[in-house]
């Protein structure tokens, strides 16, 4: 379980830091011109898998290494890094744009829009390298998008691992979630204890 | 249930005016456009559909994608016919559509009606499903209208570009006496979504059919279904138990292959005289242990609509020789017996003519040896159900 890092591992574990990938929504990541639908939410493990892709990996569509994957989390985070580990054979992506709290991002858009912050990145096949974030940006993070426009000549992009460094907070970004409206009363919404007989005051 | 966005594009140009879809081609899109909106409002009422035309002037949304099928109603009326299809910029602005649509959870679809011949080539249509996959969005082609050379192969080319795990269909529609609507509700365009929308679809097709449902039991589940479920449980729980009597009746038959070599063989040498088939009759009855069991089956098989068909068959073409020769008519019946060697049926026809032979018996002033008897009796057994009256009337003046 080598590290890879050239600082000594025993002052800190390096796994409990890219845990982030527990405080990600699973059920609601999607991503667009994958090849395979679904396959996006296996590149979402602990960072000891990282390597390990025997449950499939993100690859787009033939002739089109365009990828755009929409990551929302469970409460917001802070978010220090972010690793992405690619596919051999220039299917590595070679370019990263990152855009925060917005939904429905799709390729046209993702085009025009300015992006909240770009990386240039390199072929890392063996996730060593993260790319660090301009903090102040992230710091309250309820989903973020990751857009990646090119990659290094493959004919396809392949993802096998993305992973994010950073806290959670206990926030929760979503709003009204069991509020009932009503037009007119309705009585059998309003009971008391009285009428449900768990008070004192039942007289037979 | 899923929840979806649908654009339909709808061809109103001048190909549209020809009569061979009744009554002419705009109308019959019309309809289908109809029942899609329908279907898809009651599949989940979050779903959105909009409407927009490819010819005339130019593409021209006439809504938005909307809940409201008032709306969408109201918009088809006073469409007018005119211009040429420009299918490439109709789905181009219905996904621009669809992806101003307010509610982002929405699949978005796209449903084009491609009733004119195409003028795009090839390569434009597989650029233009490409870029609808890259967006997940799904497309759903109905080719009706005109035939021209290269129609068919250019919409394919296309539906193969845009389909992405089976969510894309194409419908080929050739003119016909059918509606393009009733075509269309048997196509996945609708049943894929399932119950919801296949209930409505069905019903739909029982109203514009006028009356010939198609369901298993003539009944709409939709208007009735504690009928309908009704009459389900009860064909499930006779077949189970026809199915349990036959394993059971095919076990004796196999134990008592032995004795009925023998009658087998009588079928064969005693081809006339109603006494034979009368004492081999006696021969099986003795074979058979459970004879109410097979009475039961008779019982069964009469209530039910379906026996085999071929039964059917030989039965409405022994009824025909009844009325020539009663004994080319035992020839054929013992054919029968030997053709259909399965314990059910052989069963059936024993406990049958062993049954009616002895309430015969027990009648005042009939013989049973009387041939007009045997007659009636053979001719009887293999009426099953459909056309005994028919034939119980001229037997019955025979008789007398």
């Amino acid at each position: 379980m080598a590290c890879m890092h050239d600082h000594s591992c025993e002052d800190h574990d390096c796994s409990s830091n890219w845990s982030l990938y527990k405080h990600i929504d699973l059920s609601k990541v999607s991503a667009l011109n994958e090849a395979v639908p679904g396959s996006v939410k296996s590149v979402f493990k602990a960072w000891e898998q990282r390597l390990n892709s025997s449950e499939g990996h993100l690859e787009s569509n033939d002739g089109d290494p365009e990828l755009l994957v929409f990551i929302p989390f469970t409460s917001d985070v802070k978010i220090k890094s972010i690793s992405v580990v690619g596919g051999a054979d220039g299917t590595s992506p070679s370019k990263l744009r990152v855009f925060i709290n917005r939904e429905g991002i799709d390729f046209s858009d993702a085009q025009s829009m300015q992006a909240v912050q770009e990386w240039d990145l390199v072929e890392n096949l063996n996730g060593a390298l993260e790319y660090q974030t301009r903090y102040s940006k992230f710091q309250s993070v309820g989903n973020i998008t990751l857009h990646f426009p090119d990659n290094f000549g493959g004919d396809t992009t392949q993802i096998h691992y993305i992973g994010f460094k950073g806290e959670a907070t206990q926030l929760k970004r979503d709003v009204v979630a069991t509020i009932v409206y009503e037009l007119m009363p309705n009585p059998s919404d309003h009971k008391t204890k009285a009428e449900s007989g768990g008070g004192l005051s039942h007289i037979e | 249930m899923v929840l979806e966005a649908t654009m339909i594009c709808i061809d109103n140009s001048e190909w549209m005016r020809n009569g061979d879809y009744a009554p002419n081609r705009f109308q019959a899109q019309a309809d289908a456009v109809n029942i899609i909106c329908g279907a898809k409002t009651q599949s989940n009422p979050e779903n959105t559909v909009g409407v927009l035309t490819m010819a005339g002037k130019g593409v021209r949304v006439l809504v938005t994608p909307t809940s409201d099928l008032g709306k969408i109603l109201a918009c088809m009326h006073g469409l007018e016919i005119g211009g040429e299809m420009n299918l490439a910029a109709g789905i181009q602005v219905a996904q621009l559509a669809l992806k101003h649509r307010q509610n982002k959870k929405q699949q978005q679809r796209i449903i084009v009606f491609a009733g004119s011949p195409i003028k795009h080539d090839k390569k434009m249509l597989e650029m233009i499903g490409r870029k609808l996959k890259k967006n997940s969005v799904a497309l759903d082609i109905v080719d009706f209208g005109e035939e021209d050379d290269g129609k068919p192969e250019k919409l394919e080319a296309l539906l193969s570009a845009v389909n992405n795990n089976d969510t894309s269909h194409i419908v080929h529609v050739p003119a016909g006496p059918n509606a393009l609507s009733d075509v269309l509700i048997n196509t996945p365009i609708f049943t894929r979504d399932g119950e919801g929308g296949s209930g409505f679809a069905a019903a739909a097709a029982a109203a514009a059919a006028g009356g010939v449902s198609g369901f298993d039991f003539g009944v709409d589940p939709n208007l009735d279904p504690e009928l309908a479920l009704a009459l389900r449980v009860s064909m499930e729980e006779e077949r189970a138990r026809q199915e349990a009597a036959a394993k059971k009746a095919a076990e004796e038959a196999a134990k008592e292959k032995g004795g009925e070599q023998q009658p087998a063989s009588q079928d064969t040498t005693m081809t006339e005289g109603p006494s034979a088939s009368a004492s081999e009759a006696e021969n099986k009855k003795d074979d058979l242990m459970d004879d109410e069991n097979a009475l039961l089956q008779r019982a069964l098989a009469m209530s039910m609509d379906d026996t085999t068909s071929s039964h059917d068959v030989r039965d409405t073409d022994m009824s025909e020789a009844a009325a020539d020769d009663p004994d080319l008519q035992l020839a054929l019946q013992l054919s029968v017996q030997d053709s259909a060697k399965e314990g059910n049926d052989v069963s059936k026809l024993l406990a049958d003519q062993s049954f009616v032979s002895s309430i015969l018996a027990t009648l005042p002033g009939v013989d049973p040896n009387d041939p007009s008897v045997k007659d009636l009796l053979a001719s009887m057994q293999n009426q099953s159900e459909q056309k005994k009256d028919e034939d119980k009337g001229p037997d019955g003046d025979e008789k007398k």
